[in-house]
């Protein structure tokens, strides 16, 4: 198991979350959920997710791939509290989502950075909201803190519309470090940067995550960002998305390290992850289901 | 606004800096006013002597110089003055109105749908018909007075506003909205910090229409309305004395009132929502 390998969680998760041994009680149970869109002028329900059910740890990188349209969004969206399950339960903590908290925050694979507002402003905006607001002090030392992190001093004044997509991201990152939430949503963060500026962001990710700890739901379709970034990976089969397998990743961190990447060990797990959705793809064309 | 910078990026030492300081000659500023100051000039030079030529009627094209000694005149002599005074402050107060009633009916519109569903009928039907068939109905009613010549300028302004305003409330990126709510913003805080930024160029644009639509309607009305006052009024007149410079004057006055208008617009929308300039050269 590559578990454990994060230092303690963020300081301040809810109700005192277990120390660094962290594969004892799953921080996020999602039991036998499905999901659907009504489609109300056909009169149907397209459905996206049938009877997932996932564990996840505290600490735990858990990345998540399937082909397009196999839910993995719809997932990230009720965990976020976004939308209901039409069966089945998630919890957190223990608790039912009933909606958005503080606990979790989300990246957004188009960055949904307000356009209005300056680097700093947008970061701030996910302190601004909280009842118990931060003493100023302190909001702008997190603030500051958060752009440090993803390597954005110095661009506080900025307009998103002066920053490059990856810069852009940045922010979205920042803005979902700074309120520290117990766990980290990510819709395929990455999936709208260009390749060099992708591998760099990833590398910069995996370091910030081993910093803080936190629990990360990480929705990807490329197997590579998978592998180079999760602790396990779980395979989603294309729509109705089920769990196809779980993929435990023994690669030892980092990840972007020589030679890991390039190891037997990473091409194997490659191939076989591959090998699944190679299944997948072509059964959901025989299958003829489309949007 | 042709360049753009990166923010405080660097701070000092020269060389390997992020963001480096342009050098531009020092006419650069003054280009465009001088290329405006030659264009017209060299306009109202062919205009002068295409007339002075008399290729074309004289009664229906007049010297430019005419032109401009009528609107000295004209300004002198209290012709035009009190006219357009009374067409500004008009025009103004019925844009306000229009303001007043439009931009929040139409973001209203926008957001809750059932309003939406009852006002839209109306509201399509008015933007759709043209103004000018409302003048004998609004004589009917409101007779040749002001107030009939305020009422055709609100009706003409106010509803591209709502319609803009309710689009843009309408097209909010939903993403932005579950930004929003993941970052812990709830109904007013997302109205007032999400929804009523996004939607603020969309406000600006609703205006912009509104003072061009609000523009035809002030005309139309001064023009139809025989309310006896106003440009439409001095246009109107100067066509039944074949008095062609004083007609010419009141043409132009009227382009300057526009563009004037709608530059400042533009200058307000560059400082409203300065995030758009991207979309810019």
């Amino acid at each position: 198991m590559a578990q454990a390998v994060h230092p303690a969680p963020m300081r301040g998760g809810a109700d005192g979350t277990a120390g660094p041994n962290a594969s004892s009680q799953p921080l996020i149970e999602i039991r036998g959920v499905s999901a659907g869109y009504e489609n109300k002028r056909q009169k149907t329900r397209l459905i996206a997710l049938r009877d997932v059910t996932l564990d996840v740890y505290p600490g735990e990188f858990l990345a998540i791939v399937g082909p397009s349209g196999c839910g993995k969004t719809t997932l990230v969206n009720m965990i976020a509290g976004f939308m209901k399950p039409l069966e089945g339960t998630i919890t957190i903590d223990g608790r039912p989502v009933e909606g958005p908290g503080a606990d979790r925050a989300m990246v957004f694979q188009d960055y949904a950075v307000l356009p209005w507002r300056t680097v700093y402003n947008n970061v701030k905006f996910a302190l601004e909201n909280r009842r118990p607001r931060p003493p100023k002090a302190e909001l702008h030392r997190r603030i500051v803190e958060a752009l440090a992190l993803v390597g954005l001093t110095g661009f506080e004044r900025s307009y998103p519309y002066e920053l490059s997509g990856g810069m852009r991201q940045r922010v979205g990152i920042a803005r979902a470090l700074v309120s520290e939430p117990a766990i980290l949503l990510m819709d395929e963060p990455f999936g709208a940067v260009d390749a060099m500026t992708r591998e760099a962001m990833q590398a910069e990710f995996e370091k910030i995550i081993a910093q803080t700890g936190q629990t990360v739901f990480f929705i990807t379709h490329s197997i590579d960002e998978a592998l180079t970034l999760g602790d396990r990976v779980i395979v989603v089969s294309s729509r109705p998305g089920r769990v196809k397998e779980i993929v435990d990743v023994d690669l030892p961190r980092s990840r972007f390290d020589e030679g890991v990447r390039r190891s037997a060990r990473f091409g194997e797990l490659r191939d076989h992850i591959w090998g699944l959705l190679q299944a997948e793809a072509l059964g959901a064309r025989a299958g003829g289901e489309d949007a | 606004m042709s360049s753009v910078t990166a923010g405080p990026a660097t701070t000092g030492s020269a060389g390997d800096g992020v963001v480096e300081s342009i050098t531009r000659s020092r006419w650069a500023p003054f280009r465009s006013l001088i290329i405006t100051i030659v264009n017209l000039t060299v306009f109202f030079v062919i205009w002068q002597c295409i007339a002075l030529a008399e290729v074309v009627n004289p009664l229906f094209f007049p010297k430019a110089t005419d032109m401009f000694s009528a609107i000295y005149h004209g300004f002198a002599d209290g012709v035009i003055g009190p006219q357009l005074w009374h067409s500004i402050q008009n025009f103004l107060i019925g844009l306000l109105i229009a303001g007043a009633i439009g931009i929040p009916l139409g973001l209203l519109m926008g957001a809750v749908r059932i309003v939406d569903l009852i006002l839209s009928p109306y509201v399509w039907a008015m933007t759709s018909l043209p103004r000018v068939a409302l003048i004998p109905l609004l004589i009917l009613i409101l007779g040749f007075g002001n107030t009939m010549q305020l009422t055709i300028i609100v009706l003409s302004a106010v509803f591209p506003m709502m319609v803009n305003c309710m689009e843009g409330v309408k097209t909010v990126d939903p993403s932005l909205i579950r930004a929003g709510r993941v970052f812990g913003a709830r109904e007013p805080q997302l109205y007032f910090k999400v929804i009523l930024p996004f939607t603020l160029p969309f406000v600006i644009s609703g205006i912009n229409q509104g003072i061009a639509r609000g523009l035809v309607g002030m005309l139309i009305g001064e023009l139809l309305g025989g309310g006896g006052k106003g440009m439409g009024f001095l246009l109107d007149r100067a066509g039944d004395q074949f008095d062609a410079p004083m007609m010419y004057a009141t043409l132009l006055l009227l382009a300057v009132m526009s563009v004037g208008l709608v530059q400042g617009m533009r200058w307000i929308e560059r400082r409203a929502a300065p995030w758009r300039d991207f979309s810019r050269a």
